[in-house]
């Protein structure tokens, strides 16, 4: 569950004010869009979520923890909590996609045989088991988002935040790509998703956030194309 | 931590050498130039030290008695001497011995000793030789004050000449190896520093997925171990082999018993203490540079998110 009651985000040493009295819920099991333009207050959104970032006023809930009063030493086993999918990807270029998306579960000391039993069905879930050996700068872009969707994926996060993870690869990747999430979403996985790609969330419908300015000013669910037709 | 993550973070830290290995590569002609600079500077200290105490040595003074003592107070003054605090040896010196000597000494002057016939004018005596140079004086001044004792001969300048050197080739080496190693510091740390922030985007990913501080760093720390360790092992070989070439070259052209400095340690009598702190300096630097960069990093990192 994700909760923000408030909040404000300034940054210092611009001193713009990147949210604004934002407040908003998700609760778990939801699969929300979080649309806007550029320099709306997305990133800031999820950096806020993500806790690499402190908000000014207000509060915000993820997964049970309050990230207000969060210990220093405790975001890391916040973050185990969430999954997420960057657009960039954020691989390991130095680990085989094994190796990257078995590092989530090493971070929490999995034992060995949950490893081996659990990286290979995520990757098999993104279609990804004949590349288990290659290296990040050895698959496409869009081998590489379902690479770090895998490792997103592989801790079983209650949330997955997807921040633009449409933006790098070809319009029918990009529609599997949401379909695949749907499909995680259906299992109980609260999913966030941030995009720009305002004629694919009005295809698939749902919960739409609409950002602007730092303040929420839409925040409905909609029908989308597959629903409409129906 | 359990053993399976250790044993993993362990390969990870071997397994980042090479695959960073320009980085490592640069952190290891660091810290093995680094060595070499202050490993060569403390050997030659040492050697010098060695070259000074080795005359110090030969050093030797004579406490001559007064004509006519008994050898029964002979006997008894030879045992106040052995007793003193900075006495390392005590020689007997009979005056039929030391006539036998100064007369070898003297043969050109056959004539001197022919007009003395028998008579022998040198006193008993005892040889000595002082554990401290640097004490000389108040040995000189206690000895002096034993009874029948009638005077003390001692090459007072050449004591002090050796004391001054030491004094002052001490503080030059002091200030060149401390030198050294300030500098050697700032370099291996800003060396650290660019290889850790090489990797500053490997580090915020596994920020982002929940790793600890101490897991990020860990691996970090292997690495800067192995580097520091292999940088050891190098400046060892390189030591062993410009030092013998170097003794060997001295010794060719008998450069070393010319000017008397025979008392250059050999460096199979100090290969394995080299060796030591070579390999433990070199490995325990490289961890420590490498650990302290990477949580200078992760502090920064954690200020500016």
């Amino acid at each position: 569950m994700v909760e923000l009651k408030n909040v404000s985000v300034i940054y210092e040493s611009t001193g713009v004010e990147a949210l604004s009295d934002v407040s908003l819920k998700v609760e778990d099991g939801e699969f929300a869009f979080v649309i806007g333009r550029s320099g709306a207050g997305k990133s800031t959104l999820i950096k806020l979520l993500l806790k690499e970032l402190d908000a000014n006023s207000g509060e915000v809930y993820v997964n049970g923890y309050d990230l207000t009063k969060l210990k220093k030493r405790k975001v890391p086993e916040f973050r185990r909590t969430i999954g997420v999918v960057f657009q960039d990807y954020r691989l390991i270029d130095t680990m085989t996609v094994y190796e990257n998306i078995a590092f989530v579960l090493r971070v929490i000391d999995a034992p060995r045989k949950q490893i081996r039993k659990r990286v290979p069905y995520v990757m098999s879930l993104v279609g990804l088991q004949d590349k288990a050996d290659c290296y990040p700068s050895e698959l496409s872009g869009g081998e590489q988002q379902r690479c770090a969707l895998a490792r997103a994926l592989v801790n079983d996060p209650a949330l997955l935040i997807a921040d633009e993870p449409t933006g790098n690869v070809d319009p029918e990747l990009a529609y599997e790509l949401v379909e695949l999430l749907q499909g995680i979403n259906a299992c109980g996985t609260t999913i966030l998703m941030v995009t720009h790609a305002h004629e694919m969330v009005r295809h698939f419908g749902g919960r739409i956030i609409n950002i602007s300015e730092g303040e929420v000013v839409f925040d409905e669910v909609i029908g989308g194309a597959e629903i409409e037709a129906q | 931590m359990k053993l399976s993550s250790f044993r993993y973070l362990v390969g990870q830290g071997f397994d980042n050498v090479w695959k960073n290995r320009v980085m490592a590569f640069a952190s290891f002609c660091v810290l093995l130039v680094s060595l070499l600079l202050v490993g060569i500077s403390v050997l030659f200290y040492v050697n010098i030290n060695a070259i000074i105490g080795g005359i110090e040595d030969q050093n030797e003074v004579i406490v001559y008695l007064l004509d006519g003592t008994e050898k029964a107070r002979i006997s008894e003054i030879g045992d106040q001497l052995r007793m003193m605090d900075n006495v390392a040896n005590v020689t007997y010196y009979p005056r039929e011995e030391a006539f036998i000597d100064l007369k070898a000494k003297m043969s050109d002057q056959a004539e001197v000793f022919e007009s003395l016939g028998d008579d022998n004018p040198l006193p008993d005596a005892y040889r000595i030789r002082v554990t401290d140079i640097s004490k000389m004086d108040e040995t000189l001044k206690a000895t002096e004050a034993i009874a029948d004792v009638e005077y003390v001969r001692s090459p007072d300048s050449f004591v002090e000449l050796l004391t001054e050197t030491r004094r002052v080739v001490t503080i030059v080496a002091s200030a060149i190896i401390i030198a050294l190693l300030i500098v050697s510091m700032v370099i291996i740390s800003n060396t650290t520093r660019a290889s850790v922030y090489s990797r500053r985007r490997e580090i915020s990913i596994m920020q982002s997925v929940g790793a600890t501080k101490g897991f990020i760093r860990f691996p970090f720390f292997i690495e800067g171990m192995i580097n520091g360790f292999m940088a050891g092992v190098f400046a060892t070989l390189l030591t062993w082999f410009a030092y013998d070439s170097l003794v060997g070259l001295l010794s060719r052209f008998d450069v070393l018993s010319t000017i008397g400095l025979g008392n250059v340690i050999p460096f199979n009598k100090i290969y394995v203490i080299v060796t030591i702190a070579y390999v433990v300096t070199g490995a325990l630097i490289g961890a420590i540079g490498s650990v302290a960069s990477t949580s200078v990093h992760l502090k920064y990192r954690a200020a500016n998110m």
